[in-house]
């Protein structure tokens, strides 16, 4: 049948009032962190990706792409964070055409905070904005209902906590670009190691007057290694007490059985009819 | 969303303190007075995510034009919205008009926005500015959006613990070094007393010479270093 | 072509090749043909004047006014085609009341007039309209008082706002003039329609600049001037039409209001008789005054 298909709305009705939740969306429970530097801005972030108590990700990229010199670490919803970025870089790449100017911090910043006001916190982007434009290095937090604070040294996410004892105990005015860009990795690791909800690598990125450099998995703090023993059960380990063949055309009385005609193709325990 | 408010026998009863959830908050105190030179503005710094102290030294006294700002309470989101908002507003008004808005236009745009929003805004807005014509001028826009030309106004959680502080100190026609005393003292027992205030003392003095701020530090005793 | 001429004339989105928009001189051409319209500003107010010509003897006397109150304190008097007035001062009122709105303050002189000026000027851009066949006056006291914002509670501080700078005034009375091509000059005495020049003549020799006429005096030169105007079209009958705005601390307090009647009365007599003086035996009559 062409056209929509409501049906479902139905069914979801009707779990919902059996008290069936909805699907959970996947959410980076997070420590993303940004640092200003003499020359310019770091910002870092974790690489795990949460649904509910499960890792959905363990090496996800947190690090979003605005524009060359403009970048955002994002926290909360996966796919808000992930869109929200994308659709700001859009519109700040036409604005930057438009105007024939290098795009500026405090405009992405702007642009970000009204978009997420709009929606009245409903997109649960916690952003980390940082960029060197020609007015300077900057570095500001954008949280999902469109607040926004100017400082020198951030942290977002559910690992923030760890990682500003971080920054609160270490940071000082006027560090080195080495300095910034190893106070961000500790205060990233401070998340990873000590809260449930980050975990797996360090990424950074380094934004100068001159280039941004990426350093994805900057820090691996916890590599997959060989297993120190084998724990896998050797063939024969079970005793085979009795064997019995059963044959297609016997097995035929009872369920349909398809021939496959290929060994590549998996098979399929139920079809659908769908419009051609 | 939850409704915020209910009617009583006994009247109506508004929840103040309602935020969306996970909503950043600015547990404030703000204040602002009219002394003899023109006006004051002061707040804490302390913005508030639940427990955690989002922001340790949050500017809360923000510039709309030239010579007139606020202090913003209750959501950040909000308020840094209402203010944007005013801000282009003045911006609009100084150039098509080509004079300066006074301190009133400021506070009518302000009330305009905080009244036919007040179901989907949190904010308490104190307005203070300085214009030749008027001098300095205080209004006070609480949650609903009324508008209150004050003597000295205060605001935000922090404002309940300094009622009798402001009472019994508050003088008019004080002189420049009486007034930061007065903002300066009022708001030191705001911090104490409010645990959602806290952090650094900002000031902001307009007078016929233009704006200067004033920063006072919890580990100097609130004594330094003072002007900017 | 030559049935309609260049053409450059049925338009008003074209120009003729030396750069003129005809519909807009057309539109001249009716103002010109209107009754005459003046407006004086005066040291303490200012003045409008109109020279309402009697079309019909079943019209009653005193109504149907044309000038027209815009808000509390500003007033406008046109010149031209009567409907295209009116619309006028329709939107001249909503951009007041509009204005009011988002300041909670009345709107400047200056500013309405801008923005009246803005509106009769996008009427000469496009084919689909006609430019206002009308030359406006806006008249407007400024009010010289600090005012409340509309709906404040309170009043500030008991002994007034600190750090006032004395030595500047603020207020005061506005005069401005808009024609139908949208061009609009502030003017100390202004005039259109059909006497205009005999009118800017008279006004001329009133000195305003120098400020120091007073608004009664103001109002019963605008009286004169009217009838002074109107003496080459003395066949057709008229009706004088005065209003004024004063100071706070005036007769109007601040308001745009008909003159009063036994003013007005009295200023039309001084009119007519200085108009019989420039009939007959000049110094007699000027001894009397």
């Amino acid at each position: 049948m062409p056209g929509f298909d409501f049906s479902n709305h139905n069914r979801n009705a009707a779990l919902h009032a059996q008290g069936v939740p909805l699907p959970k969306a996947t959410s980076t429970g997070t420590t993303i962190v940004g640092c200003l530097f003499d020359g310019g801005v770091v910002i870092a972030a974790d690489t795990r990706a949460t649904s509910g108590p499960i890792v959905a990700d363990k090496n996800c990229e947190k690090l979003h792409y605005i524009a060359p010199q403009i970048w955002c670490a994002g926290a909360g919803t996966a796919a808000d964070t992930e869109f929200t970025t994308a659709i700001i870089s859009s519109n700040l790449e036409l604005h930057a055409l438009s105007t024939g100017r290098k795009p500026r911090v405090v405009t992405c910043m702007t642009m970000l905070k009204q978009h997420l006001f709009r929606h009245q916190g409903h997109i649960g982007a916690y952003l980390v904005v940082a960029g060197v434009d020609p007015t300077g290095s900057h570095l500001f937090t954008v949280h999902a209902h469109g607040s926004t604070d100017k400082l020198p040294y951030v942290t977002m996410g559910s690992g923030s906590l760890a990682a500003m004892s971080v920054f609160e105990t270490q940071w000082k005015n006027k560090m080195s670009r080495d300095d910034a860009v190893k106070l961000c990795a500790d205060a990233i690791e401070a998340g990873i190691f000590n809260d449930l909800g980050s975990g797996s690598n360090v990424d950074v990125a380094v934004i100068t007057e001159e280039k941004t450099t990426l350093m994805r998995n900057f820090i691996t703090p916890n590599k997959r290694v060989p297993k120190q023993r084998n724990y896998r059960f050797q063939h024969g380990t079970t005793a085979v007490l009795n064997e019995k063949v059963i044959t297609r055309e016997e097995i035929g009385k009872y369920v349909t059985v398809h021939e496959l005609d290929d060994d590549t193709v998996a098979a399929t325990a139920e079809t659908m009819d769908v419009d051609q | 969303m939850q409704a915020t408010g209910m009617l009583g026998e006994d009247g109506i009863h508004v929840d103040m303190n309602h935020l969306k959830k996970g909503e950043v908050n600015l547990g404030t105190s703000i204040m602002a007075i009219n002394f003899k030179d023109g006006v004051i503005l002061g707040a804490d710094s302390r913005t508030t995510t639940g427990a955690y102290i989002a922001n340790r030294v949050t500017d809360k006294l923000t510039q709309v034009h030239d010579t007139i700002w606020c202090c913003r309470s209750g959501s950040a989101a909000d308020t840094q919205a209402v203010a944007d908002i005013v801000q282009y507003h003045l911006g609009m008004y100084g150039i098509t008009n080509n004079e300066p808005p006074s301190t009133q236009t400021a506070a009518a745009i302000f009330q305009e926005l905080c009244y036919s929003n007040k179901d989907q805004l949190s904010a308490g807005m104190i307005i203070a500015g300085y214009d030749h014509r008027h001098g300095g001028q205080v209004y006070s826009i609480p949650l609903g959006g009324s508008l209150h030309k004050q003597a000295y106004a205060i605001g935000g959680s922090g404002s309940t613990y300094i009622y009798g502080y402001c009472d019994s100190y508050w003088q008019e026609n004080m002189s420049e070094a009486e007034g930061i005393q007065f903002v300066k003292g009022a708001l030191q027992e705001a911090i104490k007393w409010d645990g959602s205030s806290g952090g650094v003392i900002r000031m902001v003095v307009l007078t016929a010479s233009g704006a200067q701020r004033h920063l006072y530090l919890p580990d100097q005793a609130y004594k330094g270093p003072g002007k900017q | 072509m030559t049935s309609i001429g260049t053409g450059y004339d049925l338009s008003n989105s074209v120009f003729s090749p030396d750069g003129r928009n005809f519909q807009v001189e057309y539109a001249v051409k009716a103002v010109e043909n209107g009754g005459t319209a003046v407006g004086i500003k005066c040291k303490d107010g200012v003045v409008l004047a109109l020279e309402k010509l009697v079309t019909s003897k079943l019209l009653k006397p005193g109504a149907n006014k044309r000038i027209a109150t815009v808000d509390r304190n500003i007033g406008i008097v046109s010149s031209g085609l009567l409907p295209d007035g009116r619309h006028f001062v329709s939107r001249a009122r909503d951009e007041a009341s509009q204005w009011r709105g988002l300041y909670k303050a009345p709107i400047p002189t200056s500013s309405l007039a801008d923005r009246m000026g803005s509106y009769a000027q996008a009427y000469t851009l496009y084919s689909s309209v006609r430019p206002f066949g009308v030359t406006a006056i806006i008249a407007g006291w400024d009010s010289e008082a600090e005012l409340p914002v509309d709906g404040q509670v309170g009043s500030g501080p008991g002994v007034g706002s600190g750090g006032k700078k004395g030595g500047s005034k603020y207020g005061g009375p506005h005069l401005y003039m808009i024609e139908p091509s949208g061009l609009y000059w502030g003017y100390y005495g202004a005039a259109t329609g059909k006497g205009r020049q005999i009118a800017k003549s008279e006004l001329e020799k009133l000195n305003l600049s120098e400020g120091n006429l007073s608004l009664e005096e103001g109002v019963k030169e605008a009286a004169r001037i009217i009838y002074v105007a109107h003496d080459d079209n003395k066949d057709k009958e008229f009706e004088l039409e005065l209003t004024w705005i004063s100071s706070l601390n005036g007769p109007t307090k601040g308001r745009h209001e008909e003159v009063p009647k036994e003013l007005k009365e009295e200023a039309e007599r001084l009119a007519k008789k200085s108009l019989e003086g420039d009939d007959d035996d000049e110094d007699e009559d000027k001894m009397e005054e």
